[in-house]
């Protein structure tokens, strides 16, 4: 993600200029990680577009502030997960959908020999745990961001990372096994 | 499943429905980019200069006491030198640094001149500081000291963590993506070494003419292995490993961990006495051997007090506000150098304890002449190399 800096930083710059087509860059580049990560965390397509697209337009409106000398993905993801945590628990209050419905839509592609865990097993397990430790797995292991960063992006002490990271392993780890089992 | 297995599996997981609802976003975020009111420029600028007037003041206020009290702090235990600087004007000890900045990658000499190497992410000496080795984007560069670009090397993903093998220096590996990859050190060969490692530098055993490599693989071990990606051991650390580091001697590896306990494994793989443990709640964030021993310094932040201690050999020779960031020993070993982002300096300590000192304040605008509004604060990456 370092390499990607300057014309990131570019980008922004231009951007805070008035640039559409270097805002245009920024979005795009940046669009498919924090759907992504949105998706793994709310489980549900159109939750993660809008949490993705609520994250961009508060991106828009923080443009002029925001400081082109700082790396521009840890902060739009920072909104991003924090927004998908919050839209996840509000979904559980309204009792839409439970959490391993939305999955099911997922096409089974990419299953490899029954020694690998299917992405649908690690998904559904994904699934089962809490907001707030899919969250910390989408950071680390989507996003790439170190237990240090990630403490500071959702505000926790590190060893809370740490051990969320833990215990969803486990638990990913454990749903597999039974799934093979 | 290992941690690669959950990584790759999140990555190729089918998202449904992205290009559509990228195109969908695209056309609400576009009319809310094109129906903002931007600041102009001269606006932001403006702000800009009336923010960094109000933190000079800040500054002035309240961060040189820091410095100062830092000053206090050492004249109230030690009875030897402290100088202040105006900038940095030379090195205490012999040997360049190498530091990275936003600017790019700087070699600094001993009569404090420094040169700007290029723009450049991270760098790295090679032994002896004959050249560096930098990485920008997907390409890895080797350079003389003085800039002049020797060979690169240009990979498809973004590269890092280029680290040159001990002299003579046949070899230098990169991380490119989650891959570690291997090049001779003429620019020629280079080649696929491992598939998966974790996102941290490989670190060479030291020790002329050797070719073994410790590395992080993706499922959170250490392994250890031959240039020709033979594998000598591999060991489960307990948790994440975040820093690899050797001492001088080649005969103990210290496994900077995420968690509290930070083994140290001898070089054929077994545990070489107890383990370094850190408090609950402090992070490590630097570590090496002092020079020509095993006496191990690190850096701990402690994200409770907001406060970084550095120890050596067991002993807390500094503290701070803030966090400390760097442990780099001078070639001789009788320096010790941290940057300090939060007071805007280069702490030089002369061991053992502090029984001297040489602060460089207006660090951020040294490797970064010309620039205004925030920067970053420059690391300092590497300090060599002994006089031969």
């Amino acid at each position: 993600m370092a390499g990607a800096g300057r014309d990131e930083r570019a980008w922004v710059r231009g951007a805070q200029d008035g640039s559409a087509s270097d805002f245009e860059a920024l979005f795009r580049a940046h669009w498919p990680r924090a759907y992504r990560a949105a998706y793994l965390v709310v489980h549900d397509a159109a939750g993660a577009e809008d949490v993705a697209q609520e994250a961009f337009l508060a991106a828009v409106r923080a443009l002029d502030r925001f400081d082109s000398a700082r790396p521009f993905g840890p902060w739009l993801h920072r909104i991003v997960v924090n927004r998908a945590i919050d839209w996840t628990r509000a979904r559980a209050l309204r009792r839409e959908v439970g959490a391993g419905e939305a999955i099911d839509d997922v096409p089974a592609e990419g299953r490899g020999d029954l020694a690998t865990p299917l992405p649908d097993d690690v998904v559904t397990a994904l699934a089962a745990l809490s907001p707030d430790h899919r969250a910390v797995v989408v950071l680390r292991y989507v996003l790439e961001y170190t237990p240090g960063e990630i403490a500071r992006m959702l505000e926790l002490p590190r060893g809370t990372v740490n051990s969320r990271l833990r215990r969803a392993l486990d638990a990913l780890q454990g749903s597999v096994d039974r799934e093979e089992g | 499943m290992t941690t690669r297995d959950v990584r790759d599996t999140l990555l190729a997981v089918p998202v449904p429905d992205e290009l559509e609802a990228q195109r969908r976003s695209w056309t609400v975020v576009r009319e809310a980019y094109a129906t903002r009111e931007p600041v102009p420029r001269h606006g932001r600028r403006l702000r800009l200069l009336v923010a960094l007037a109000v933190v000079a003041a800040l500054v002035a206020a309240a961060l040189s006491p820091p410095g100062r009290s830092v000053g206090g702090w050492i004249r109230d235990r030690v009875a030897g030198e402290e100088a202040t600087e105006p900038a940095l004007t030379r090195l205490p000890s012999a040997g360049r640094l190498l530091v990275v900045s936003e600017d790019g990658s700087w070699v600094v000499r001993p009569d404090g001149s420094k040169r700007l190497l290029g723009r450049y992410d991270d760098a790295s000496f090679s032994p002896r500081a004959r050249y560096v080795v930098a990485t920008q984007g997907g390409r890895v560069v080797a350079l003389e000291p003085d800039g002049d670009v020797r060979w690169t090397v240009t990979r498809p993903r973004p590269v890092a963590d280029a680290r040159w093998a001990p002299f003579p220096g046949y070899h230098l590996v990169y991380r490119e993506g989650a891959t570690l990859r291997i090049v001779e050190g003429d620019g020629d060969g280079d080649r696929l070494l491992v598939r998966s490692v974790a996102p941290i530098a490989p670190a060479w055993r030291p020790g002329e003419g050797r070719t073994v490599l410790a590395y992080a693989s993706a499922d959170g071990r250490v392994r250890v292995i031959e240039a020709d990606g033979d594998e000598l051991w591999s060991a489960d650390p307990g948790a994440a490993p975040e820093q690899l580091v050797w001492s001088d001697d080649a005969r103990v590896l210290l496994v900077v961990t995420a968690g509290q306990r930070h083994p140290l494994y001898r070089a054929d793989g077994r545990a070489a006495g107890r383990a370094l443990e850190t408090p609950q709640g402090q992070d490590v964030l630097d570590a090496a051997f002092a020079p020509g021993t095993r006496a191990i310094a690190y850096s701990a932040y402690d994200a409770a007090s907001g406060r970084s201690s550095i120890v050596v050999g067991g002993e807390r020779i500094q503290q701070g506000e803030g966090r400390l960031e760097d442990v780099v020993f001078s070639p001789n070993g009788r320096w010790l150098l941290t940057g300090w982002p939060e007071a805007d300096q280069l702490l030089f300590m002369r061991l053992p304890g502090v029984s001297g000192y040489v602060v460089v304040p207006d660090v951020r605008r040294e490797f970064d002449p010309g620039g205004v509004g925030a920067t970053e604060f420059p690391r300092i990456v590497g300090w060599c190399c002994r006089p031969a």
